[in-house]
């Protein structure tokens, strides 16, 4: 299916790298995201980013910088207003969400109306992910490597808070901390999938593999492994969709981000029938059902 | 004051000879006392405006003093495509007796603003329609093709003379003055061709390709690559690499960067041109300013590219000290 030259193409190999980084690291994050809660909070924060990636074309820094500032801002001040129960803080993240996305909108009209960057709007809230510098691969996976040895070091205390935070609060576990560390940590994941997809599509790495392998996984660690297979093939396929549609349409090649989240929405569809039987398989295999997540897996 | 004579805001376009020409005609009307003041001197000069600042340029060059034409668009560091209008600019079309616009979905939101505002007796020139081009035009950057602005400076004169009959015979004479001045240009553009006809060039998009293709130059970007880049949208892989590869394989001998349509990805087409010592020649979607008239700016161009080809030299902007 993929044409000649694919791995050869420089833009291509630039995609796969960065795309696959961004996949990983919104994998691993996204299963604790999910299990915490905080899917709308990871949203809110891919939005936030979007007014530092228009800040940045406007300023002249890397786009991959003006994200992940203003991504780590905003998760600093959604987790400073810190609200306690669950309804409170989806209030204070969308009202956090609506000032970074106002924010957005002044950066791109700035953009737009006092610089050359025409593209702005579409660079930033859909991604372009074959027009990204090669010089940004090195400082790219750093950040994404960064955020995964975080998520090591954070993990058992991470999964108690997310199974069980009064526990985790009588073990002595500082949630505060470990929270906003949590948000930073989800501050790079979508930083670097909003310079690859897109701001506004960044939640569909971060959400969607996450969720569809916990449907099927039992164990915290089978979760994470099966969300990063899964946002990889999403990513990595979608770049070889995204590079076979040039073929499909003479001249015309499709957005890379609508094949991620087509292979991602597709993922989390199929993984609702495979956990069923699973689960049925098990049921019938085992007399007692397999109790949920334990801390530490 | 002098009458209104003077008041004709845009000596900077004019040459020496012109303001001479206008002094003296200022000192015969002071000494009559106005009588010769007339038409629409009276009431000032017709109001008219350029969408984009290189068709206000035209208009003024045909209305002279008998118009003041003002433009939208003329920031040479901003993309008209993207333009938004403001309150202010809608007075600016609301008052114009004559609007000249592009057309092909350049300058669209000029056509809601005319319409906000009706008037009958508002003149409104699409130069698309003048030049009979379907909507599906790909390349909207008109004024780059040698055959346009003489046809729309005709169709100024025209509506300029219905407006103003007594000068009718002024303005066509202007006309045929503005014909004769783009000769340089007309006779640039043919010496490029028979002695570089065939020349490989690379842009990042099609804003000056209606005169690249007078002058013979081959065009190696793929066209979806410059419409890309037009329209912000994604680039395919495919393009990117083949763009990447005229220039590392030194394929093309000029680079023709649009100077209002930049992002990333056209700046590093632009690092490795530099990288590959390919000259870059800047285009531009407006007239840049000051210092330049239509034709000094289409002459400009032309010379540019003929310095590259046969120098090597690089004109990436055609404003001093950039």
């Amino acid at each position: 299916m993929i044409g000649g030259g694919f791995f050869g193409n420089g833009p291509v190999q630039v995609a796969l790298l960065i795309g696959g980084g961004a996949a990983v690291v919104s994998a691993v994050v996204g299963v604790f995201t999910v299990m915490r809660g905080q899917s709308f909070a990871g949203h809110a924060l891919a939005d936030i980013s979007s007014a530092g990636g228009s800040a940045s074309l406007l300023l002249g820094i890397p786009a991959l910088a003006g994200f992940l500032a203003m991504a780590a801002l905003g998760a600093g001040g959604m987790e400073m207003i810190g609200a306690r129960q669950i309804r409170e803080r989806d209030l204070v993240t969308g009202i956090v969400l609506g000032a970074g996305l106002g924010l957005t909108a002044l950066f791109l009209y700035l953009d737009i109306s006092t610089t050359s960057a025409s593209g702005a709007a579409n660079t930033v809230m859909f991604g372009s992910m074959f027009a990204i510098a090669p010089g940004t691969v090195p400082f790219a996976l750093g950040v994404g490597a960064l955020a995964l040895a975080v998520s090591v070091v954070l993990y058992r205390p991470l999964l108690l808070i997310a199974i069980d935070p009064d526990l985790a609060a009588i073990r002595g576990v500082n949630a505060r901390l470990l929270g906003l560390l949590h948000l930073l940590v989800l501050a790079v994941a979508v930083a670097l999938s909003a310079m690859t997809i897109g701001a506004i599509l960044s939640t569909a790495l971060l959400i969607g593999p996450a969720a569809a392998a916990l449907r099927v996984a039992t164990r915290p660690v089978w979760a994470i492994v099966l969300a990063v297979t899964i946002g990889l093939v999403a990513t990595w396929g979608g770049i070889a969709l995204a590079y076979d549609s040039f073929y499909w349409t003479p001249g015309h090649g499709w957005p890379v981000s609508f094949f991620v989240v087509v292979i991602v929405v597709a993922s989390y569809a199929a993984a609702g029938p495979v956990g069923g039987a699973l689960a049925r398989r098990r049921a019938t295999a085992l007399p007692a059902p397999v109790s949920g997540f334990e801390p530490g897996g | 004051m002098i009458c209104h004579i003077i008041r004709s805001d845009h000596f900077g376009a004019w040459g020496m000879a012109d303001f001479r020409a206008a002094l003296v005609l200022a000192v015969l009307v002071a000494g009559t006392g106005c009588a010769l003041a007339s038409g629409p001197i009276k009431d000032g000069p017709i109001r008219a405006v350029g969408i984009e600042n290189e068709y206000a340029n035209v208009i003024q060059q045909i209305g002279r003093r008998y118009v003041a034409a003002s433009a939208i668009e003329s920031n040479p560091n901003t993309d008209p495509h993207s333009f938004e209008a403001s309150p202010r600019v809608a007075q600016q079309i609301a008052g114009a007796a004559l609007v000249v616009e592009n057309g092909v979905g350049y300058d669209s939101w000029a056509d809601k603003i005319i319409a906000a505002a009706p008037d009958p007796h508002r003149v409104v020139i699409n130069v698309q329609h003048l030049l009979g081009l379907p909507n599906a035009t790909p390349n909207p950057h008109l004024w780059y093709a040698p055959t346009t602005m003489p046809v729309v400076a005709k169709a100024v004169a025209a509506a300029l003379g219905r407006m103003a009959p007594g000068h009718a015979a002024y303005f066509e004479a202007n006309v045929a003055r503005f014909d004769a001045s783009l000769k340089p240009w007309y006779a640039a553009i043919a010496a490029f061709k028979a002695r570089y006809g065939g020349t490989p060039v690379a842009v990042t998009e099609p804003v000056g390709d209606y005169m690249l293709e007078a002058a013979g130059a081959d065009i190696e970007t793929p066209f979806s690559l410059q419409a890309a880049i037009m329209n912000g949208t994604d680039p395919s892989p495919q393009d990117v690499a083949t763009q990447n590869a005229l220039f590392n394989a030194h394929k093309v001998k000029v680079f023709v960067y649009n100077q209002q349509v930049t992002d990333p990805l056209t700046a590093s087409f632009l690092d490795l041109a530099r990288k590959d010592h390919i000259p870059v020649v800047g285009v531009y979607e407006t007239m840049p300013t000051p210092g330049y008239d239509y034709q000094s700016w289409m002459l400009a161009e032309v010379q540019a590219l003929q310095r590259a080809v046969t120098a090597g030299i690089s004109t990436q902007s055609l404003l001093g000290g950039k």
